[in-house]
């Protein structure tokens, strides 16, 4: 139990490191974007007719801290960032962590519910399909999966909302309804936020359900020939425990390795489904400081916190993984 | 001695893409209790899928022909028709109850992430109406039997954590905890060090002795059958080619292909002996020779007989029998 113990900390303390270099990385991309944030501010106060001199720019960039050097900058971006400050933003001026605050936990909620979505389903239907081996389930959801990987996800919303617009004059868009968007958290709210958010959660998992359907799949078909499972089943083993406690058992732990590229899929989806539902989680907020305002302390945070969730999930499906497998289990334990 | 297990006529082919493949052609054995049979041949000569018949093991693209029957003889069920079995529950007599089974590779047939004693608890309890607690003892007592050390820890260790000789014991000890009356041992020391070999093949005479029990010992080693069969049984592409007690069978080999096999194996006190390979290789089981099937590779070919019609069983002895047309009457003329 100790050197169970003693192997969690030393994955923390290596996702750690690994969210440190990660936030270099970020942090110094958010530096080589030209201009910085003095700049930035001072032209779009200029667009709007107030007259900037180049003093003024020089002061504000004092005011910020920005002639400070690089590295001290970054440290102190890193210890915030830890402490789940960001500082304010370029643009809006107003405090990051405020600004984000329920809208990251959203996004990061339906990211995470389209994998439990996509999950859900591909391990029965996959693993059954691979025991089974039945041509006709094999191949429906071999045509499935594969209109699943070739339809992209921003073209399934438009579908959708196309569909619901026209038969149901409802434009799905949005993740509450009006009376709700201001109003303070509730059980009304959950319930009103769950008929929206249904919408992302289904666009999100449909690709990611097809790709875990053909990835547990082929782990259980590669368990289910093994000689093992001949072995159990030669020594009067049958049914249900042949399938579950034998192969099943056995194709989890690369299943569970496969959860953190999944939800690394899944974010790379998350601001285009955004932006076509109208939703106003981080996922509209990143596209927003990317691509329109080129907010680049926005866009620093949005990114470091996906890049956290991912780096959380993997340190978990570690864990996860070394309770599954005695053969990881054992090789920490010596 | 009375018998154990009738093969009568078995004859086995696989539904593949490419057709019906005969794996199994027209195979009849008997052995008797306590008796101990080498079945042998190349790769390919159907001696695992005919072991594999005799607990209705093979794939569900095996296709038995109408007249196959396999009989087994049991104290507790009577004769059982082995085909002709349906409900798993029932298939438990011939799966690890009365007939046991010992693979080739010992590492691979214990499934990886279950520990050794879960897996033998599991297969007694499946077949007595032992408590846990009675099964892990009688588990124990077993692999203690095999002359495994320190056998309480050992049970709860995994299939990894053992050696290549401890794991082919604990297969030895689990097959023969529910007191088979058949053993069936597919190449058990083939994946071994030869000094293992030697401690596992006493082991199994050992124990053979102890519960009286039948073996039937699949390899292609000549060597190893000498040692410790009392009949051989030489298969060659899914037919039985010669039949006869193994010091007649390798003092006096009549078939072409036991002759072949016997000259194949290297001798210690004629160092300078050139090895003698069978010539050619094993034909696929798509392309079957006509008539004797062994007549493309055959050093004794004799023409259009060879070519065209199959060899009867001819038997030189009341239980020794050659299929080859050498040794008819008939056709020689002698």
């Amino acid at each position: 139990m100790l050197q169970f113990g003693k192997f969690v900390a030393t994955r923390a303390s290596m996702a750690m490191i690994t969210l440190i270099i990660v936030s270099l990385v970020v942090f110094t991309l958010m530096e080589l974007v030209p201009g910085d944030c003095a700049e930035r501010y001072l032209a779009f106060k200029n667009t709007q007719g107030s007259g900037i001199s180049v003093e003024d720019i020089e002061v504000e960039r004092q005011r910020l801290g920005l002639d400070r050097p690089f590295m001290e900058r970054w440290v102190s971006w890193i210890v915030g960032a830890f402490q789940g400050e960001f500082g304010d933003s370029c643009i809006l001026r107003v405090n990051i962590a405020q600004l984000l605050g329920t809208k990251f936990w959203l996004s990061l909620s339906i990211c995470l519910a389209s994998l439990v979505l996509a999950y859900a389903i591909a391990i029965p239907v996959g693993m059954i399909s691979a025991a089974t081996n039945n041509p006709y389930l094999n191949n429906t959801l071999r045509i499935v999966s594969y209109f699943g990987l070739a339809m992209p996800n921003f073209l399934l919303a438009l579908v959708i909302m196309l569909f619901s617009t026209v038969w149901f004059g409802e434009t799905l868009t949005g993740l509450f309804s009006n009376e709700y968007r201001d109003a303070p958290w509730g059980w009304d709210k959950f319930v009103d936020l769950m008929k929206h958010a249904w919408l992302p959660i289904f666009i999100l998992g449909w690709s990611a359900t097809a790709f875990a359907l053909q990835t547990v799949r082929a782990l259980m078909s590669d368990e289910v020939g093994k000689l093992y499972v001949t072995a159990a089943a030669a020594r009067g083993v049958h049914g249900r425990k042949l399938l579950w406690r034998y192969p099943a058992r056995h194709a989890l732990g690369p299943i569970v390795n496969s959860l953190g590229f999944d939800l690394n899929r899944i974010f790379n989806e998350l601001p285009i489904v955004a932006l076509i539902l109208v939703l106003t989680d981080a996922g509209a907020l990143l596209i927003e400081a990317l691509a329109r305002s080129n907010d680049q302390q926005l866009a620093g945070a949005i990114i470091f916190l996906l890049t956290a969730s991912i780096v959380t999930l993997n340190f978990l499906t570690d864990v996860l993984l070394a309770v599954l497998d005695p053969r990881v289990r054992k090789s920490i334990m010596r | 001695m009375t018998s154990l297990i009738d093969v009568k006529n078995l004859t086995l082919r696989f539904r593949t893409d490419e057709g019906l493949v005969k794996a199994v052609d027209d195979v009849s054995f008997s052995l008797k209790k306590g008796e101990v049979m080498g079945l042998v041949g190349e790769s390919g000569s159907g001696k695992s899928v005919t072991a594999k018949a005799l607990m209705h093991l093979n794939a569900r693209n095996a296709v038995y022909d109408e007249g196959s029957k396999i009989t087994l003889h049991t104290d507790d069920h009577g004769e059982v028709d082995v085909l002709s079995l349906k409900r798993p529950a029932d298939m438990k007599i011939v799966r690890g109850g009365a007939i046991s089974m010992i693979f080739q590779e010992p590492m691979a047939s214990f499934a990886p992430a279950i520990t050794i004693g879960s897996q033998m608890i599991e297969q007694l309890m499946l077949h007595s109406d032992m408590s846990k607690a009675q099964a892990r003892a009688l588990s124990i007592e077993m692999l203690d039997r095999v002359g495994i050390s320190d056998p309480a820890k050992r049970i709860d260790q995994f299939a990894f954590e053992l050696s290549g000789g401890m794991r082919q014991r604990a297969m030895i000890a689990m097959a023969l905890s529910t007191k088979p009356k058949l053993l069936i041992a597919d190449e058990p020391t083939t994946a071994l060090d030869v000094t293992i070999q030697a401690q596992v093949i006493d082991l199994m005479k050992d124990l053979v002795n102890e519960f009286h029990m039948g073996i039937i010992f699949i390899t292609h080693d000549l060597g190893v059958v000498a040692q410790t069969a009392d009949k051989v049984c030489v298969m060659y592409l899914g037919r039985v080619v010669e039949e006869g007690p193994v010091r007649e069978v390798i003092r006096n080999p009549k078939h072409p292909y036991t002759r072949g096999l016997i000259a194949a194996l290297p001798q210690l006190d004629d160092l300078d002996a050139p090895l003698v390979p069978v010539p050619g290789d094993i034909p696929s089981p798509l392309e079957r020779p006509s008539g004797c099937v062994f007549h493309t590779r055959c050093q004794e070919f004799m023409g259009d007989m060879c070519k065209t019609r199959l060899p009867q069983d001819i038997w030189i002895d009341p239980d020794h029998r050659v299929a080859c047309h050498l040794h008819d009457p008939k056709e020689t003329g002698k």
